[in-house]
């Protein structure tokens, strides 16, 4: 299809600073993907992020396995000698800052020193937008100095990214991932099923992973680009307050409406809606042992294309008789058994790809369990250039990374080049950026600040 | 486009989008448009078949619940009227300020109206099984042709271009696809607990929003439009951390950790069991010292002095036997007074809050008024999830252009004909006669 260019470049005039924790590496990659440039401002031992694990240990033959550390080990976790840290010992084998720094600059300085100001302060004049995340304290102590600085870039916006917001009584809450999840009613409604008594023994699950902070990064890439248009049509910069713990919130499909209009609390069952009552069992095995999501809509036409799938695959059923149409009518439970496990059946018979490809012939929305990697040479993403392949120099390799939720027919609308950076690997091209000349860069390393 | 609809100070004034979108994942991109000010016109028919499932799926508002009234009425289970569209509780949730109309895409005359909507707006979004507006010929290419500018976003499950370009899907079909599915849950050999609702029509619709926004900005700075394909499962995809990485580097494959915590030394991590029914606080010990403090918070029982314990390492290699010690103290306590003790220590933990917990209980969402009251031109006034972020200048508004939660089904038809597209009473009418409105 012929199309208008892709948006992976739209936003490339714009400058965004980011300063935090793992709160706000994915928004600003979300932005960087959009052609941002992305600064991270980094202390000079390196963002918290960079300590989160799994951790690769190049080359790959050097990698090792360990219970708590994928690639590390407990016992001898990421150093400052690994081969690829550089710039004051911040370590740069974390998987985790490689997914959500894709893109990015990073410059390292001491950010609390008071030489660093003057510096802030030519950059906050010269950037559009500032992202600040991590705990309230960190990022109210910071956003001091840059209200100060936005005063003077009346066009500069400045958002937050904090575990609850910058006001109310949990401001100050500490948090991770999990109690996001659990704070904010996801966990709630994911789980498995109750026993036959309606009682769990089981605990409400998190879905795996990182899925408060992936909501919170979207809301804060929303809603900067949506101040990003408003300075366009104004000229005004303003302040953005995201919270994790709303941003999670928003994000449970009918679990609030259910107790707002009727007064009831859904409940979680295994891999399928939270409903206020239990529905039925749908989880089917394929012939080469793969989970399938194989299950009918009440709409007539699924029905009939099941019937059809039936006789395709050489499975005896009732389904068009009409003392199956009766038995729908009287007993809408037993029917509904009677089909499930005619579904289970089919399955059964075939490999999971191949249930997969039938049943989507004829229009049943139907699809195996991937692990996510099972798709990473699915010719369908590959036609689609869903995965950015990007190359890690002390890998030796390209790895492939997911890119873009969106394509114009033929570019994706996100665009990522660029492995996450070294620590400081940007610090003197965001210097000369800044304004900084080289006497200037030379009294600032003599300070101790870089 | 609409510009005198937009005195307000929004991020959005004077775009106009023309919103064919059902179900939740293309209404979710929507609805965060209309509260950066878009003028939303939501397109819906209403032939029986055609009418968007969220109108007639649970929840509905109580039978008893009138224009004037809503919440204050009270809470009560329905099974809805009828014949009535216009009573969803979440199709209410999910489509505020928005203006709706009907037209019939079935008509010649209704597209060619739709058409004519097309030439005097900025974007028009659709999530439509793969290839309908091509069917009606109102694909991209047709549309461009009308309106060079325009922005073309369709939401599909797989997207439209790709060997699976005709697939049907769900969230949850996406979700499986993505891998989500797979990870969410506990160790084999459980199965996988997936998600208890359709993610993948929450984040798409995310995602729509942040696309339409660089693309509306382009379109105002260059002229140039868009043809945006959004895939749910692509979206999954992007979500799924670092497996995708771990794999490539390791060769091994995903597998599931149920609420632990694989990449950090952080334990215990999970949800445990409290006083009450299905009550639990989920809980994240991040360092020796929080787990010392937990322990003397729980009355240090003899378990919890165990060398084994005591430091992070100890902790991981017996994570099995610490959880269920840990259950045994967790389970006579009531699950708010642990929540605020542990975090007098600084202890991340949180009560797995359930909907009334949400929305009855939580100061801080009251404090920061998540929920917000608006109107229903039936059921009455009722609270809608609101925006999580505060903007200092251009506030979101789930109210959007119309004040309002969502329409009735048509209820703006005669104020977008007539004052936006400019109908007289008799082109109106005649278009009532022949069903295309």
């Amino acid at each position: 299809m012929k199309t208008q260019t892709s948006l992976g470049s739209s936003l490339n005039e714009l400058v965004l600073l980011e300063i935090g924790n793992e709160l706000g590496d994915y928004a600003a990659m979300l932005l960087a993907g959009f052609g941002i440039d992305a600064i991270k401002l980094e202390p000079r031992e390196g963002s918290p992020s960079r300590r989160i694990g799994p951790f690769a240990a190049p080359p790959p033959s050097a990698i090792r396995t360990a219970r708590t550390h994928l690639f590390g080990s407990a016992d001898a976790p990421p150093s400052a000698s690994s081969p690829v840290s550089n710039n004051g010992g911040g370590d740069s084998r974390s998987v985790f800052f490689w997914r959500y720094n894709l893109n990015k600059k990073s410059a390292a300085l001491d950010l609390d020193h008071t030489a660093t100001r003057p510096l802030l302060a030519r950059m906050a004049a010269k950037a559009d937008i500032v992202l600040l995340s991590g705990e309230i304290e960190t990022v109210e102590q910071r956003l001091e100095l840059w209200r100060e600085l936005a005063s003077q870039n009346a066009s500069l916006i400045v958002c937050t990214i904090t575990p609850f917001g910058l006001t109310g009584p949990y401001r100050a809450l500490k948090s991770t991932d999990l109690t996001q999840m659990a704070m904010g009613g996801i966990m709630a409604v994911c789980g498995y099923d109750p026993d036959a008594n309606l009682e769990y023994d089981t605990p409400p699950i998190a879905p795996a992973m990182w899925h408060a902070y992936h909501v919170a990064g979207e809301y804060a890439a929303i809603a900067i680009l949506a101040a990003v248009n408003f300075r366009d049509l104004s000229g005004e910069g303003q302040f953005i307050d995201v919270s994790v713990h709303e941003a999670v919130n928003t994000c449970t499909e009918i679990a609030i409406p259910s107790y707002i209009y009727n007064g009831q609390v859904v409940l979680r069952q295994t891999a399928r809606h939270a409903f206020p009552h239990i529905t039925q069992f749908r989880l089917s095995k394929s012939r080469d042992d793969v989970y399938m999501l194989a299950s009918l809509s009440p709409f007539e036409r699924e029905a009939r294309a099941f019937a059809e799938l039936a006789d395709q695959v050489g499975i005896e059923h009732v389904l068009k008789t009409p003392e199956y149409k009766q038995l729908e009518k009287e007993d809408s439970r037993a029917a509904y058994t009677y089909r499930n496990d005619l579904i289970e059946q089919l399955v059964a018979r075939l490999p999971a790809q191949e249930v997969f490809e039938r049943a989507q012939a004829l229009g049943l929305a139907w699809s195996p369990i991937r692990r996510p990697e099972d798709n990473l040479t699915d010719p369908h993403f590959t036609a689609r250039h869903s995965f950015a392949a990007i190359h890690h120099p002390e890998l030796g390799r390209d790895l492939l990374y997911p890119g873009t939720v969106a394509g114009d027919g033929e570019q994706p609308h996100m665009n990522y080049r660029r492995r996450a950076p070294e620590l400081g690997e940007h610090t003197s091209e965001v210097l000369e950026w800044s304004g900084c000349d080289r006497d200037e860069i030379e009294k600032l390393r003599a300070l101790g600040v870089l | 486009m609409a510009e005198n609809e937009n005195t307000r100070r929004s991020a959005l004034a004077g775009v106009r989008i023309i919103d064919l979108t059902w179900l939740q994942v293309g209404p979710q991109a929507t609805r965060i448009l209309a509260s950066f000010g878009a003028q939303v016109i939501r397109i819906e028919w209403r032939h029986p078949a055609a009418v968007d499932f969220l109108r007639y799926m649970q929840p509905f508002a109580p039978d008893h619940a009138t224009a004037q009234g809503g919440r204050s009425q009270g809470a009560a289970r329905s099974h809805g009227i009828r014949g009535n569209f216009d009573r969803g509780g979440y199709y209410n949730n999910t489509n505020p300020g928005k203006y709706g109309i009907t037209l019939n895409l079935n008509h010649p005359k209704g597209r060619d109206l739709l058409r004519q909507m097309v030439r005097e707006a900025n974007a028009i979004c659709e999530n439509f099984s793969p290839g309908q507006m091509d069917k009606w010929n109102l694909g991209y290419e047709e549309l461009r042709r009308l309106n060079p500018r325009i922005i073309y976003m369709q939401t599909t499950g797989v997207g439209k271009v790709g060997t699976y370009k005709n697939y049907v899907s769900y969230g949850p079909t996406a979700q499986a696809m993505s891998g989500l599915t797979f990870m969410s849950g506990l160790p084999e050999p459980h199965p996988p607990a997936g998600w208890g609702y359709s993610y993948l029509d929450h984040s798409p619709g995310y995602f729509g929003a942040m696309l339409m926004m660089a693309a509306l900005r382009r379109q105002r700075q260059s002229g140039v439009g868009a043809y945006i394909d959004l895939s749910q499962t692509e979206t999954g995809m992007m979500l799924t951390g670092t497996s995708l990485l771990e794999y490539q580097l390791t060769g091994k494959p995903t597998s599931r950790y149920g609420n632990r915590m694989p990449y950090l030394d952080w334990s215990p991590h999970g949800a445990y069991r409290c006083k009450g029914e299905d009550n639990w606080i989920a809980i994240s010990v991040q360092s020796d010292e929080q787990w010392r403090s937990l322990i003397e918070e729980l009355g240090s029982p003899q378990w919890a002095l165990d060398a084994r314990f005591a430091n992070a390492a100890g902790r991981k290699a017996n994570e099995d036997e610490l959880d269920r010690e840990l259950t045994s103290c967790t389970v006579l306590e009531d699950r708010y007074d642990l929540m605020m003790r542990l975090q007098a220590h600084e202890i991340p933990a949180g009560v797995v809050q359930k909907a009334p917990d949400r929305f009855d209980h939580d100061p801080q969402l009251k404090a920061r008024g998540y929920y917000v009251d608006l109107p229903h031109s039936e059921i009455g006034t009722w609270p809608i999830e609101g925006f999580p972020a505060k903007l200092s200048r251009s506030p979101a508004d789930v109210g959007g252009l119309t004040g309002r939660a969502a329409p009735k089904l048509g209820e703006d038809n005669d104020y977008v004909y007539r004052e936006l597209f400019e109908l007289t009473a008799d082109e109106l009418a005649a278009l009532r006669q022949e069903d295309v409105i």
